[in-house]
């Protein structure tokens, strides 16, 4: 017993030690090569003070811009109910989860940038761009984790509303908003830590100095003024925003699943649809779909050839290819053992450190990888040559930044799974590799072969730590696709992008089906 | 048969709760326990079955301790309400599962796998998955799993509570007779006070983590003494 015991520690004894030593490496900040104490003072700096101004602004609006049409939309797809192309907008709702962000940016470029079918400029660089790319991930995002709240409200209370002839006043004001209110503030906070720790949207969009966040000027101390001591100070910076979005978002913490199945509630009668709904529909299904379909078009029209016939490209291509397994295999087996210890911890009735446990692989949430992406650069740098372990460096990082993905899609069915046949399996004497071929393997691996899938693809479209670290060896394609936008070439970061964009959707497809294997009854 | 002496276990939680039970089962009886929920029946079921340590006591079956053996080597086999087969496996291979966990089976065992199916009336169903079963056949299947274990004590958690009455009378009979044949003890915790009448002697009445009567069923269900059974029964 104490074995198991011991053992449910391990993965979140192994995460604290990847977490707490870039950590470390950063608070010996006062060994650093260039470290003045008033750099300490950063408030006297004005450049920090915009950063810091910058970054939060940014975040705020993106936020308030993502998730208040979310709730139009959602609401029109809750009140429609079923029609006709519902599930595939839905599915399309749920791409820009796994398109990379700089694929994005360029499908952004290619409707709002000069030659663009709705060209903005130059003033598309800045707080606009940024604002149209955060909105892009985050409205999408913000619809899925909303429309379970609809889905939720009993059916009964809308037939109920109607018996007493409800207005649509009287039905948001008794029925959405009192069940819209318990979420609406955890999807908030989301959406406003996922813009606060952007990096590849605003290093790409953001266009200059003006409009930089505190993750891309931590970036540009370390790659561009060769500053440890100026990155280390921002990353604390960075940090403590952070920790503190997360204690605030802990008190909202009632944040909605995303929804699963695509079904619509049977239940509602058709005469809540609404022309307006059908309108807001139509134009956030536009909003997410031109800058796909725009590169799409763009890409094929593109220099594929020139491309192509890059050696440079299919390096990348290998070298991303082989990121997003090794963070994919990292990240899941880290993920499985961590549930399994908590679930573990679980069934002894120690609750509350099996829920400690769980939050370990969550962390990453509130340490952005920029942040240990510096760490780690501190603490190395002294020893040995950094650039020289971009690959493992890389894949620990990605993979970390991909736990609570699988931590969230793995969790409840391993749960339910526990809970279920636990007492069946002690039993049946089923344990170690008889009950993980028997009972564990069978059961679970749709949401493995799905958890796999996902860290695979954001970790291939991640530009980030490898932004930091990439040397031309070691590039992956999003590093390529930032090379050449950064020449001017977009043209040519138009067919790479689409490449990725492939790769990326390859690769999610086929350890979805590889690893999910054929549906199961 | 079945022995249990002091057999007492603290409930974890916020508002801790001391159960201690004792209790004995003879070969070929079916034992039932009724009482409210919460007051310790299944408690004392995973008790028996070691899902749960006890604090102290004993549990007897033909005159071994077992208390502190696993789960799985205890001379005791149960059934739950639900989730007793594997929905990804075909009845077949849940039922093998409790001859071998690792699934290799000698032709001895296939024939007692078989044999057992034919007593439980499921032959012909071998290669269903449990999902393309009636609610009586995938219970009738976890019975066949019991029989093939061929332990001493069957525990059966409400194993009965969601089919219909006909169907839990045709079960319970089909138990009785099994429990009788091979000379097992067996416990039934049920809350329908029904099933107690057609399945036992005698009755036990679990409250607040004690039994506090073991009487003939029908004098318990039908003419109780004690103010806690009139009040679970509603005939106070």
């Amino acid at each position: 017993m104490t074995l198991t015991l011991r053992s449910a520690y391990r993965v979140p004894v192994i995460l604290a030690v990847l977490v707490l030593a870039p950590m470390a490496g950063l608070l010996s900040l006062g060994q650093l090569p260039g470290f003045e104490p008033q750099d300490l003072q950063f408030w006297q700096s004005a450049y920090i003070r915009r950063v810091i101004f910058f970054s939060l602004w940014q975040a705020l609006l993106s936020a308030l811009f993502s998730v208040i049409p979310a709730i139009l939309v959602a609401r029109a797809f809750a009140l429609n109910g079923n029609f006709r192309f519902r599930s595939l907008l839905l599915r399309l709702f749920g791409l820009p989860l796994v398109v990379p962000s700089v694929v994005a940016v360029l499908g952004i470029v290619s409707v709002y940038g000069s030659n663009g079918w709705l060209p903005l400029g130059r003033s598309l660089y800045g707080i606009n761009g940024i604002l149209l790319a955060h909105v892009f991930f985050n409205l999408p995002l913000a619809v899925r984790l909303l429309l379970p709240i609809w889905q939720a409200i009993p059916r009964h209370y809308w037939q109920l509303g109607e018996q007493m002839g409800f207005s649509k006043w009287h039905r948001w004001r008794y029925l959405e908003w009192p069940a819209l209110k318990e979420g609406l503030p955890g999807v908030l906070l989301l959406v406003f830590m996922l813009c606060l720790t952007s990096f590849a949207v605003v290093l790409t969009l953001g266009g200059g100095p003006k409009s930089t966040t505190l993750e891309v000027a931590i970036y540009q101390s370390l790659r561009f003024d060769f500053d440890p001591a100026q990155a280390v100070m921002l990353a604390l910076l960075q940090l403590s925003l952070c920790v503190l979005v997360a204690v605030v978002m802990l008190r909202f913490q009632r944040l909605p699943e995303v929804e699963i199945s695509t079904s619509s509630p049977a239940s509602k009668s058709e005469s809540y649809r609404s022309l307006l709904n059908w309108v807001v529909i139509l134009f956030a299904g536009i909003y997410v779909g031109l800058p796909l379909a725009s590169l799409l078009i763009d890409g094929l029209s593109g220099p594929l050839g020139g491309v192509v016939s890059n050696i440079y490209l299919w390096q990348s291509a290998g070298n991303t290819l082989m990121l997003g397994l090794g963070a994919a295999t990292l990240s899941v087996i880290a993920g499985w053992f961590l549930l399994r210890g908590s679930s573990e911890l679980a069934n002894l009735g120690q609750f509350r450190r099996a829920q400690l446990v769980e939050l370990c692989g969550s962390v990453i949430y509130v340490v952005p990888p920029l942040v240990i992406g510096t760490g780690i650069f501190v603490l190395l740098s002294p020893y040995v040559d950094v650039f020289e372990w971009v690959y493992p460096v890389v894949v620990l990082v990605n993979a970390m930044m991909g736990l609570p993905f699988v931590i969230r899609t793995l969790s409840p069915a391993m749960r339910q799974n526990q809970m279920r046949y636990q007492f069946l399996c002690q039993s049946l004497a089923l344990s170690g590799w008889n009950r993980f071929r028997i009972v564990d393997w069978p059961l679970l691996r749709r949401p493995v072969g799905l958890s796999a899938a996902l860290v695979a693809a954001l970790a291939m479209g991640d530009l980030g730590v490898i932004a930091l670290f990439g040397t031309p060896d070691t590039a992956t394609l999003p590093l390529l696709i930032y090379q050449q936008m950064g020449a001017y070439l977009i043209p040519q970061a138009t067919v790479t992008a689409l490449v990725l964009l492939g790769l990326c959707l390859l690769v999610f497809w086929g350890l979805e089906r590889s690893i999910g294997g054929k549906t199961d009854a | 048969m079945l022995e249990i002496e002091k057999l007492r276990y603290q409930f974890p939680g916020d508002k801790p709760e001391t159960m201690q039970f004792d209790l004995s089962v003879a070969a070929g009886e079916v034992l039932s326990l009724i009482g409210p929920s919460g007051a310790g029946k299944s408690t004392l079921l995973n008790l028996i079955a070691g899902f749960l340590r006890p604090e102290s006591g004993r549990i007897h079956v033909n005159g071994e301790a077992i208390e502190h053996k696993p789960a799985s080597q205890r001379p005791v086999t149960i059934v739950f309400q639900q989730h007793n087969l594997l929905p990804h496996l075909d009845l077949y291979t849940n039922v093998a599962l409790g001859v071998s966990p690792s699934l290799k089976l000698s032709p001895g065992q296939r024939q007692v796998i078989k044999d057992a199916l034919d007593t439980l009336g499921l032959t012909g169903f071998e290669n269903r998955k449990p999902g393309e079963l009636s609610g009586g056949q995938r219970q009738r299947v976890a019975l066949a799993r019991a029989l093939v274990r061929d332990r001493k004590v069957l525990l059966l958690d409400e194993a009965f509570a969601s089919l219909g009455p006909a169907l839990r009378e045709e079960l319970i009979a089909l138990v009785k007779a099994l429990v009788q044949r091979k000379q097992m003890a067996a416990l039934l915790v049920s809350h329908q006070p029904g099933d107690a009448l057609i399945a036992s002697d005698r009755t036990a009445f679990v409250h607040d983590g004690r039994i506090i009567a073991l009487q003939p069923t029908r004098q318990l269900l039908q003419k109780p003494d004690l103010a806690e059974v009139r009040c679970y029964l509603g005939t106070l």
